[in-house]
Parts: structure tokens; C-alpha cells; sequence
């Protein structure tokens, strides 16, 4: 997990230590480095001192060659234990007096160096110059340091910083583990509230403000929103209840409608045909007409009704959604229409057909309207329709090809509305209902339903369906 | 040996604003009687200088030649008239040096004494205090004090 996606806690504790913990590393680093340099400098000037002090205090005994007095003189070194070797040399540069009196010459330079001091291995050596105020130089002063004091010391100092790092972090640590909470736990509760509202859909819950800060404005916004949100939420299921309850009541009433209308219907249409019947030969060729017109329109007043029980049908009496074999349908599409295709010497062909997910009967409806409707609408060749099918990610979209008279761009969405046509009835029958009856099936499973087309140069619809269906609801 | 620390001396000693006629004039070592350091008192202080002023060597015979004088070396060979060398040189800012048997005890300031090859110095406090010379501690560390009377 990268740091992006790790929790707000540890995230903050992150920021708080490395913040606390970079400061710290730099102030430690400033502080051994100051202590090195001013106890470099220190260690210097204190042997510079005493350098010049015992220099000064020897040049009697080199003056006069008093070597038990140099000695004396050379032993009070022993105050400082760092001094770990001492030695006092004439003006020609001879060895004539050493610290401690014990130490072997060869741990001496044979002869003085030049003057000053320097840091040489782990040891600081000086070279001061003996002389009397004012006067010729007597000699020279070997003095040499054992810096151990020194590191030691600069060990303690780190061993101190660490310490003290550590200790400030562990400190920083708790202090942050205890603060952190302040800024993450409100968020983490905004967090639990949001993700229970997202899952749950539970929009009546409340996050708690904890204080007036950026946090408790997002809370209180949350909170406006979640108020909002539930209202809304309220007035939408109102509004669709209202309206599946107003739509089923519609249905409803179109079914019982359609049907009802067909029982007087059916009376006219008999009583029509009846007296034409017995009472043919009395009328004239006049009266004969008008009975005509009468029946012509009783039957396609029940070819109306019969559309429209089927178009209410399809949100009242749909099936549950199933694997279907499309070739299947297409053979029962193909029985349905033999009339019409043998009327219009119509060619189908279709191509490898998928299974899919739905309602066989309205499936069998939707390519028979469609098919149809090429055959109704062909030109002056012979009608040929080509049921195809293509898959994409999610769907499968179905092509149903003609060579009829086509459609102008103007129409492409108004052919789906139900009752619109485009032609006159005694040019092309039909009741209008047909495509409208196509959308509502596609779109009860959850598809899609256009066309292409080019006037005089054929169709094309199309419809895509889900593979994974679910049944919408209408 | 004694050559240097004749000239060693000018270094560890004070005197009186009124020894020297200006603050350029030369501090002037002198030996009285016979000269026992050859060329070598006169190689010492070549070229040196002390707190700025030049050095100068005199040779005397006769106590009565020394005038300006800041360190005198009297001679062994002046042992017999030791007393009337020092007598007549009481009171005056000038440092007596010798190295004859009891020289401090009898009135002379510093006294070379050889010790198993080594040279040793005897200072009579008393006698510099009263020539109004300043003799320098560090110089008193490396030199054994006597009194007079002492033997």
C-alpha cells in the first residue's frame, strides 16, 4: 500500500515524526558539530596556555642548564592527564629535559619543529618557543595532547544527542498518537457516516460536531446535505410511487379499456355483416357501400384495439427475462410472417445469432414487427432483410437490414412515438403502434432502439441489448 | 659555559633606570683581572641584543677602570683584593660575578660553583637587593641563595 492510500492516523503520525524528527536530527547535527568545533578550539587554546606558561616559566633552567629544575618544572604537567608527553630542547635543538622523566627519548622528536600547533593522528602537538622577554630564544617546548578526553567527550555529547533524540521522539510519538486524534477522529467518524449513508441509503443519520473548526464545517455541510439529500429523497419515492401507481392504474385501464371495447365492437361488426347478409339483396348499391365502410371500419377499429392490448400488454404481461436463442426466434418470427413473406416473395437471411437474456415472446414480437415493417415498407426489388449480430463489452447489438424506401433523418425518433406515421393509411396500412411497441420491449430489457437510414436506400435498426440483464423497470 | 651564562644574566636581571646613560647605550659586560673565557665571551654576545640594547664586552685590570658596568666578572686572579673590589663597588647598580670559594659569602652576588661537571649558581639576595638590582625568581628557581656568613 503506498503512503496516498494509507489511513489519515498514520498519516498524520508520519508528517507529525518526520516533521519533529528532521528537526531534531538538524538540531543535534548543529549542536555535535558546535561541540566539536568549540572543543577543538578549546583543547587548542588550553594547550596554547599552558604552552606559553610552561615555556615561560623554563627559560631559566635552559638559560642556565638547571635540568632537575626543568623537570620540576616540566612535572607539574601531570595536572592535566590529557598532556601524555612533554619535552624541552636547547637552542641547538638537543633533547634536555622530557615529561614524564620516564618516558624513552625515541618517543620524542629528535629535534623541534616549527613553531605552532597542530593536530597530528590522535594527538594534538605544539611547538612553543622558550625565550626571555625581549630577548634571543633559549629553546623550545615539545608539548603533545591526547585528544582520548577529547573524543570521549564528543561520545558523550553524541551518546547525549542520541539519547535525547530518542527520547524526543518517543515523546513526539506518544504526543502525536494522543493529537492526531483530534484531527483524524472527526474525519474518521464523517468517513464511518458517509460510507453507512452510501451503503445503506440511510439518509436520516446525523455526524456529530466536535468543534467549530474546517471539521466542524464539513460536518455541518454533510449534515445540511444528508437533511437535503433525505428530503429529496422522500419527495422522489413519493413521486415514483405516485406515478408506478397512476401508470399501472393507466395500463389498466388502457387493457380493460381494449378489451371491454371489443365485445360492442365485435356486436357492431356481426350485426353489420348480418344485415348485409339477410338484407342485401333489398338495398341498393348505395346501402351496400355504406355497410361496407361500416365493416371496413369495425375491422380496423378491432385491429386497433388488438395493437393497442398488445403495446399495454407488454408492461402487464412480460414473462421473467431468460436465456433466449435468437435463431429460435427467428424461426418462429419467420412461421408468423409466411403470408406476408410469400405476398411479397420477401428473402430473410440472418447470420450466426447469439442467446440472450429475455422475454422470448416479446423477442419474437420486437423481430416480427421489424421484419414486418421491412416487407410492408419495401420498394419497387424484391424485399431482402438481414438479421445480424454484433457484441461489444456489455452488449449485443442486433442489426435488421432491408432494401426498402427508407426513412428521412427527420423521422429517425419520431417513428418510435406511438400513432405517428408517416404515410397515408391507403398507401401503407398499419394503426401506428408497431415501432412504439419495439422501444417499449427494448427498453423493458434495459436496451437501446435507433435507426439508419438513407430515403430510397434502405434501413437499418438497430437495438442493443445487455448481456447482463436485469429487468427495468418500465 | 660561563661565558653564556654571563650573558644569560643580562637576561634574567633588572637594573635601575639610572645604569644606563640613554635607552639605546649598550649593556656592558665586564671582566676584571685575567680573562679566563678567551674568545668566547666575545662570540656569546655577537650579534645579540637584549630588550633592545646592543651588548659590549670591556677588560679591566684595575677596579678604578670600571666605569659604566652592568655585569662584572672578577677574575680569580683578584681573589686577594677581593674585599677592597667589593667594598669599593657597594652601592653601585652592578652585578658581581665570581667564581672564588665563599665570593658570595664575602659580598659578591653571583658565585659559579662546579658540581660533578655541571655549573652551579650561589646568589646573594642580600648584597643584589642593596645594589637596587632585580633579580628575576625564575633565575633564583635555578640558583642556590645564600646569606652572608653563611659558610
Amino acid at each position: 500500500m503506498s503512503f496516498r492510500d494509507r489511513p489519515i492516523r498514520q498519516k498524520l503520525m508520519a508528517i507529525l515524526l518526520l516533521t519533529s524528527g528532521g528537526v531534531l536530527v538538524l538540531t543535534c547535527a548543529a549542536f555535535l558539530a558546535y561541540e566539536v568545533v568549540t572543543f577543538r578550539q578549546t583543547t587548542l587554546k588550553n594547550l596554547s596556555t599552558l604552552g606559553q606558561v610552561i615555556a615561560a616559566n623554563t627559560t631559566a633552567s635552559l638559560a642556565f642548564r638547571n635540568e632537575g629544575d626543568a623537570r620540576e618544572i616540566l612535572s607539574a604537567l601531570r595536572a592535566e592527564p590529557h598532556i601524555v608527553a612533554a619535552g624541552l630542547y636547547d637552542k641547538d635543538g638537543r633533547l634536555f629535559a622530557r615529561y614524564p622523566s620516564d618516558l624513552p627519548v625515541a618517543a620524542l622528536p629528535a629535534s623541534p619543529d616549527r613553531d605552532g600547533y597542530r593536530f597530528e593522528h590522535a594527538d594534538l602537538v605544539g611547538f612553543a618557543p622558550v625565550a626571555q622577554a625581549g630577548s634571543a630564544r633559549l629553546g623550545t617546548l615539545y608539548i603533545r595532547s591526547d585528544l582520548t578526553a577529547v573524543y570521549g567527550t564528543l561520545r558523550l555529547a553524541g551518546a547525549i544527542a542520541a539519547l535525547v533524540m530518542g527520547a524526543s521522539l518517543l515523546v513526539a510519538y506518544l504526543l502525536s498518537a494522543t493529537l492526531q486524534g483530534t484531527i483524524s477522529r472527526p474525519i474518521l467518524a464523517l468517513a464511518q457516516i458517509a460510507k453507512g449513508v452510501s451503503e445503506r441509503q440511510d439518509y436520516s443519520v446525523r455526524a456529530s460536531k466536535v468543534a467549530s473548526d474546517e471539521l466542524g464545517v464539513l460536518t455541518d455541510a454533510l449534515n445540511q446535505m444528508l437533511s437535503r439529500i433525505e428530503g429529496q429523497d422522500r419527495a422522489l419515492r413519493r413521486v415514483i410511487a405516485e406515478l408506478e401507481r397512476s401508470n399501472k392504474e393507466l395500463e389498466q385501464f388502457a387493457y380493460v379499456a381494449s378489451h371491454d371495447l371489443q365485445e360492442p365492437l365485435r356486436m357492431v361488426s356481426s350485426y353489420t355483416q348480418l344485415l348485409e347478409r339477410r338484407y342485401g339483396d333489398k338495398l341498393d348499391d348505395k346501402g351496400r357501400k355504406f355497410i361496407n365502410f361500416a365493416v371496413d371500419g369495425a375491422v380496423r377499429m378491432q385491429r386497433l384495439i388488438n395493437d393497442l392490448l398488445e403495446f399495454s400488454r407488454v408492461g402487464t404481461r412480460g414473462k421473467p427475462l431468460q436465456p433466449v436463442d435468437v435463431t429460435r426466434v427467428l424461426g418462429a418470427v419467420r412461421a408468423n410472417l409466411t403470408m406476408a413473406m410469400a405476398d411479397a416473395d420477401a428473402l430473410v437471411t440472418h447470420e450466426d445469432l447469439p442467446t440472450v437474456v429475455g422475454d422470448e415472446t416479446q423477442l419474437v414480437q420486437l423481430f416480427q414487427n421489424l421484419i414486418g415493417n421491412a416487407i410492408k415498407f419495401r420498394g419497387t426489388e424484391r424485399p431482402h432483410v438481414h438479421v445480424s449480430a454484433q457484441a461489444t463489452a456489455a452488449e449485443w447489438v442486433f442489426a435488421v437490414r432491408d432494401n426498402g424506401i427508407g426513412i428521412a433523418p427527420e423521422y429517425f425518433e419520431r417513428i418510435f412515438v406511438i400513432f405517428q406515421r408517416l404515410h397515408a393509411r391507403d398507401q401503407y396500412p398499419g394503426t401506428g403502434i408497431g415501432l412504439a411497441v419495439c422501444r417499449r420491449i427494448v427498453d423493458r430489457h434495459g436496451g437501446r432502439i435507433w435507426v439508419e437510414s438513407v430515403p430510397g436506400g434502405g434501413s437499418t435498426f438497430y437495438f442493443a441489448l445487455p448481456k447482463q440483464n436485469g429487468e427495468q423497470a418500465l | 659555559m660561563k661565558a653564556v651564562f654571563l650573558f644569560n644574566f643580562a637576561q634574567f636581571v633588572d637594573w635601575p633606570a639610572g645604569a644606563f646613560p640613554d635607552s639605546t647605550a649598550p649593556l656592558v659586560i665586564g671582566v676584571l683581572g685575567d680573562d679566563p673565557f678567551g674568545p668566547y665571551l666575545d662570540e656569546t654576545v655577537r650579534g645579540e641584543t637584549v630588550r633592545g640594547r646592543p651588548l659590549a664586552v670591556r677588560r679591566y685590570q684595575q677596579i678604578d677602570e670600571v666605569r659604566t658596568c652592568h655585569i662584572l666578572f672578577i677574575s680569580a686572579s683578584e681573589e686577594s683584593r677581593l674585599g677592597n673590589i667589593l667594598d669599593s663597588l657597594k652601592h653601585r647598580a652592578i652585578l658581581t660575578v665570581g667564581d672564588s670559594p665563599a665570593f658570595a659569602q664575602r659580598g659578591g652576588m653571583i658565585r659559579f660553583v662546579s658540581e660533578r661537571n655541571k655549573i652551579r649558581m650561589r646568589i646573594n639576595v642580600a648584597a643584589v637587593e642593596a645594589a637596587q638590582l632585580t633579580i628575576s625568581s625564575k633565575l633564583l628557581r635555578a640558583a642556590e641563595i645564600v646569606s652572608r656568613g653563611e659558610p
